[in-house]
């Protein structure tokens, strides 16, 4: 690592080196389960943290352009504890010769990147080139661990691509931003977790074993995976909007954006799911939502305007419980689902308050525990939405046919006849 | 840095700085330059506004995908109007009323929307040739354009076709929900079945948004 012009960044160095002491490799670092969960259940909470990662990574970058120390040191200690979060995975899913070459090299890329943000900071030219060719020099390395980790089923060219795109997101985000450009910035921002997210299954689908691998692509597995990135990305950005509300950035309206911009993708989920009528209620009331949390946080120290939040709030968190309820046919209960909101919105409170009075290290704990509640959710909600849609689904095969034209069509050259993957033995598959 | 020395250096370094410069205990030192670094940034792109941000206001729309109203597969000279279809009695797909047009199965996604939309041809009437006869025989990479009643155009490229008997029909693999954007085409094939009068077999050829 070089040092040239970068007194900032020594300034800083402890703060990541402390963040960073827990990761060195050593022997028993990486936890052993005492019993071994599936593989494609280790591989979707690879997919969450390394989508945690990239968030954690850009509020680091920004917090640090925006020379605030006392949230960089925060968001610091965050992203070390997903990096030991993921080595303790990557050490599960893949061994631990593989945790103990990944977690040097993921976090040596991290302290680059918190570089690269204390040269835009800065306005170091040079102090930005070395950083750039210190992150090419770990995109390769990072690269070829990936390559070689997954014995030739994915290429170094292929990982390369990925890990090049994954650092262009995030110091493509920390350009816009030191510009002032928050719209750029929050596209990246958003674009970087959704690519960052996306990779743990690249990664798990060439590192893991075949039969593994192909667990990853069944629906409900896919749908695990894809409404916890979702509902993990509305934590995400529901804690930037009311961090930019508490404290009146010139980000708000981009934040704003962004949220919204998750709120359309979680609505157009639901009418995949249960149809537009659904999505347009479901929309409403996760609108309210939002807005009645944005609303506590502005409210700053009027407690008599947090109050007026806080029970619309509990109201939405009842109708939204009896709404998904339903949408789960049952199969999850108002009640439960309403406390699972409350407990929700209460972090999100919390982590407002926190933030408002400069408790960084309680609100990035707290936002740490909030993706993983609704990651979490997510995936109890897709088992039970999966089972709800597939109560009403068609049943056999289709009659598509009449035998005028038998003698050709068993003759035809044409796919071998297969027998069909079993469906994952889970609760989406009742009464079929 | 070459990776054999990265490891040692980092906790070298690590160690140092805690030793060295107390970092439990001492504040971080605050330098001239980087407090000027912050004022500067802070000044120019990180100005914070005079006064409170604007109420926030979530969105409450959103782009909505279009049914289909077309299918065309050059490959396989298919160029149809697309009908809806439904459930019939006994819970089994209602099939097209037409061996000439296809039918897109409308309680599930519209082409390009998140998740599985599924559209079915027939393979042959009693006496000729149906909209899929050729689907079997479809090759990994054929496009396939939907188009859609808001005039749009959805392109998927065929990945994987499959035969399966259909007692054994896959309904996971077909329709189960996902949010990614998929279509599968679904047609008869393999032997006749004289006595029950339908195909013993489904082809259905997967497809990804393109």
């Amino acid at each position: 690592m070089r040092k040239r012009g970068n007194g900032q960044l020594w300034r800083a160095l402890p703060i990541l080196c402390a963040g960073l002491l827990l990761l060195l490799p050593s022997p028993g670092a990486v936890p052993v389960a005492q019993a071994t969960p599936a593989a494609a259940d280790l591989a979707i909470r690879f997919e969450a943290l390394l989508g945690q990662h990239s968030v954690l990574a850009a509020d680091l970058m920004r917090s640090r352009i925006r020379g605030d120390d006392d949230f960089v040191q925060a968001a610091n200690a965050a992203l070390g504890r997903n990096t030991t979060d993921m080595t303790a995975l990557v050490g599960q899913l893949f061994g631990k010769p593989a945790a103990d070459k990944f977690s040097p090299l993921w976090s040596e890329h991290i302290i680059e990147l918190f570089a690269y943000a204390g040269a835009l900071a800065a306005r170091d030219e040079a102090a930005k080139g070395d950083a750039v060719h210190e992150l090419t020099e770990y995109e390769e390395s990072l690269g070829d661990f990936f390559a070689g980790a997954s014995q030739g089923r994915l290429s170094s060219a292929a990982a390369r691509a990925a890990v090049v795109q994954h650092v262009g997101h995030l110091t493509g985000q920390a350009d816009a931003y030191a510009a002032g450009d928050y719209a750029a910035a929050d596209d990246l921002y958003r674009m970087g977790y959704q690519h960052t997210y996306d990779l743990g299954l690249t990664l798990a689908g060439a590192l893991l074993p075949p039969a593994d691998a192909g667990t990853l692509r069944e629906p409900l597995w896919r749908l695990r995976s894809q409404l916890g990135k979702l509902l993990a990305e509305h934590a995400v950005l529901i804690e930037d909007l009311t961090r930019a509300a508490v404290t009146g950035t010139p980000d708000f309206a981009a934040s704003g954006d962004m949220i919204n911009g998750n709120t359309r993708d979680l609505a157009a989920a639901i009418d995949t799911l249960f149809g537009a009528a659904a999505a347009k209620q479901f929309q409403s009331l996760w609108a309210d939502h939002t807005d009645h949390l944005v609303a506590y946080a502005q409210a700053g120290t009027d407690q008599a305007k947090k109050d007026t939040a806080k029970t619309a709030m509990a109201g939405i968190e009842q109708r939204l419980g009896a709404f998904l309820a339903g949408a789960t046919g049952k199969r999850m209960g108002t009640g439960d689902l309403a406390a699972a909101l409350r407990k929700h919105d209460a972090m999100l409170m919390r982590h407002a308050d926190a933030y408002a009075s400069k408790d960084y290290a309680t609100a990035h704990d707290v936002a740490y525990e909030t993706y993983q509640q609704m990651f979490d959710l997510a995936r109890t909600l897709a088992d039970a939405f999966g089972a709800s849609v597939a109560a009403r689904l068609p049943r056999g095969g289709a009659q598509t046919g009449y035998g005028g034209m038998a003698a050709t069509v068993s003759s035809r050259p044409g796919p071998a006849l297969a027998q069909p993957t079993p469906a994952q033995p889970t609760p989406a598959q009742p009464g079929r | 840095m070459p990776p054999a020395v990265r490891v040692p250096a980092l906790a070298a370094l690590t160690l140092a700085l805690l030793g060295g410069l107390g970092w439990e205990d001492q504040p971080r030192p605050a330098t001239a330059a980087t407090a000027g670094v912050t004022a500067g940034v802070t000044a120019t792109a990180l100005a914070a506004p005079a006064s409170a941000p604007p109420a926030f206001h979530s969105d409450r729309t959103y782009d909505a995908v279009a049914v289909p109203v077309r299918l065309r597969i050059p490959a396989l000279h298919v160029d149809s109007n697309v009908e809806r279809l439904g459930l019939q009695k006994d819970g089994t797909i209602a099939v097209p009323g037409r061996t000439d047009v296809a039918g897109w199965y409308e309680p599930g996604p519209r082409p390009g929307q998140p998740g599985p939309a599924v559209i079915l041809g027939h393979v042959d009437s009693k006496t000729g040739p149906g909209i899929f006869i050729g689907l079997s025989a479809v090759r990994p990479g054929t496009t396939v354009r939907v188009d859609r009643s808001d005039g749009t155009t959805a392109t998927f490229k065929i990945t994987k076709v499959s035969r399966v008997p259909k007692v054994e029909f896959p309904t996971d693999l077909v329709y189960a929900p996902t949010l990614d954007p998929t279509l599968r085409l679904v047609t008869c094939g393999g032997s006749f079945d004289r006595n029950q009068g339908s195909y013993r077999d489904n082809v259905i050829a997967f497809a990804d948004l393109a």
